[in-house]
């Protein structure tokens, strides 16, 4: 999957700017690119859990509809764990045609970002590139 | 009938023949939900769990609003309506290294390691009443890390609570107790999500109440609430950790769905008068200590599927002789309340029938045993 380096920007700052919680959003695009990042709330406040607000959700569903667009990606950071999803996110993934994107803010001055399809309980990681 | 616009999110699409609205007539969205499952009948599992409520991470929108924030699936629809149902975009990272340090003891636990700790981070516990038992469970479930901990009490601290009532100290007195015991149960793990309940429960509310918890911790001080509890547990199918102490006794029991009920103990509470509460006979202070602890280690091994719990069991304690007893209970098939056919299908308030002595300061008491269990000494 290609992404376009100003959206992955867009993710850094918006999960720095959420520290210490996680941080969470919406990737949206159409014909298999990747166009926009929506920023959303995370309605759990907490380091460790994310729920994208559920008003803002039906939100950004809304509006990328309206473009005639489609949901691509889940968003959310890990303030201090790998990018890697974790038993909850594997548990909590309903959404198995879209790509979970995971942030690692681990080391503070290298975030890493990832990303994996999470089908039924398997994740299988999809190669990104950053242009 | 009011025609109405349903909105298919996009995981579910493969199960509509990819059609992302659907239009049905109905008056609710209870309704709604029921025809598009006549015209799609995969989704049924999609959108309703197996007790038949809409699974907790679908949200279920009425134009901008949430069905949660209006009347649920009752929520009246008029023509043109348009419905959407949408999945959780939700998850959430493993451990923290503070929360691997925090709880390492746990961790190191083969029995428990950091799944185990993951799993009761991620558990909710309801604990019904913020008093003698309530606080030591209360404080010992917060310290291991239980994620959400739900705490019913309508009362206030009172100087008398305080020989027994761990949770609240001196300067709490005159204060709610759910708001002195959420502050101490910060102080151990702020962590810990608290969710406050300052009324008592009753048949009205005690459905809504329980629902979104994993497991009842029963912490109260009269009948009425202790079969109210029961019947309830039983009708959400949720496990409950029962105590109840009186002067120098406790006893101790573990509920667990499909395996008996405080009714099949107890078919009726005692005749008004028989039992004095704890504000009239006393307790000894340290008594609901050894009994909430006991009930949150029941807790624990519940949520974490570890050991054997006391489900079919019930643990008397005689802190005069410091003597622990187990007598085999069982699930009576002709119990009201759980029994093959159960005539309890709702909740109903228990008035005076059910009230002995002055709510307050203390708990019910734990009854006498019935002839019955005497003889089934284990």
């Amino acid at each position: 999957m290609k992404l376009r380096r100003e959206l992955v920007e867009e993710m850094i700052a918006h999960a720095q700017n959420n520290l210490p919680n996680e941080a969470c959003g919406i990737l949206a695009g159409t014909g298999g690119e990747i166009l926009a990042f929506y920023p959303a709330t995370n309605a759990e406040h907490s380091p460790t859990r994310y729920t994208i607000d559920p008003q803002e959700l039906f939100r950004i569903f809304r509006e990328v509809e309206s473009k005639g667009w489609e949901i691509m990606g889940i968003f959310h950071s890990h303030p201090v764990t790998e990018a890697y999803p974790s038993p909850t996110d594997v548990r909590l993934a309903f959404y198995p045609e879209a790509l979970y994107f995971i942030l690692s803010l681990r080391d503070p001055l290298q975030p890493v970002l990832r990303a994996f399809w999470i089908v039924d309980g398997d994740v299988r990681e999809e190669p990104l590139k950053i242009l | 009938m009011p025609s109405v616009s349903v909105y298919i999110p996009t995981p579910y699409r493969s199960l509509t023949g990819g059609r992302a609205n659907v239009v049905v007539d109905a008056h609710t969205v209870d309704e709604v939900l029921t025809k598009l499952i006549e015209l799609f009948p995969e989704l049924q599992e999609r959108i309703f769990n197996p007790q038949g409520d809409i699974h907790e991470h679908l949200n279920v929108f009425v134009n901008e609003e949430e069905i949660r924030s209006l009347q649920g699936k009752s929520t009246p629809l008029k023509e043109g309506d348009q419905v959407a149902i949408i999945p959780a975009m939700a998850g959430g990272s493993n451990l923290t290294p503070e929360q691997v340090e925090r709880y390492s003891r746990h961790i190191l636990l083969p029995e428990v390691g950091g799944k185990g700790q993951e799993k009761l981070l991620n558990s909710k516990v309801l604990i019904v009443g913020a008093g003698g038992l309530g606080s030591p469970a209360a404080l010992y479930l917060a310290a291991a890390g239980v994620g959400t901990l739900g705490l019913v009490d309508f009362d206030r601290v009172d100087l008398s609570n305080l020989q027994r009532q761990i949770l609240h100290h001196g300067h709490d007195v005159g204060r709610l107790k759910v708001d002195s015991a959420r502050e101490a149960l910060f102080d151990i793990n702020p962590e810990v999500k608290v969710v406050t309940y300052p009324f008592a429960l009753s048949a009205a509310n005690a459905l809504e109440v329980i629902q979104p918890y994993d497991l009842v911790i029963n912490g109260c001080d009269n009948f009425s609430t202790r079969y109210l509890l029961s019947d309830a547990c039983v009708l959400l199918q949720k496990p409950l950790v029962d105590g109840s102490i009186f002067r120098f006794e406790g006893q101790v029991t573990v509920f667990l769905p499909g395996q008996g009920c405080y009714r099949c103990l107890y078919p009726a509470p005692p005749p008004p008068g028989s039992v004095p509460s704890c504000a009239e006979a006393g307790v000894l202070g340290v008594l609901p200590g050894l009994i909430g602890v006991i009930q949150a280690t029941e807790a624990l091994k519940i949520l974490l599927d570890l050991g054997s719990s006391l489900a079919g069991k019930l643990l008397f304690v005689d802190a005069l002789t410091m003597t622990f007893r187990q007598f085999r209970i069982a699930r009576n098939p002709s119990c009201p309340a759980c029994g093959d056919n159960p005539e309890i299908k709702e909740l109903r308030d228990y008035g005076e029938e059910y009230c002995l002595g002055r709510p307050g300061a203390g708990e019910e008491g734990a009854r006498n045993l019935p002839e019955a269990f005497s003889q089934a000494s284990m």
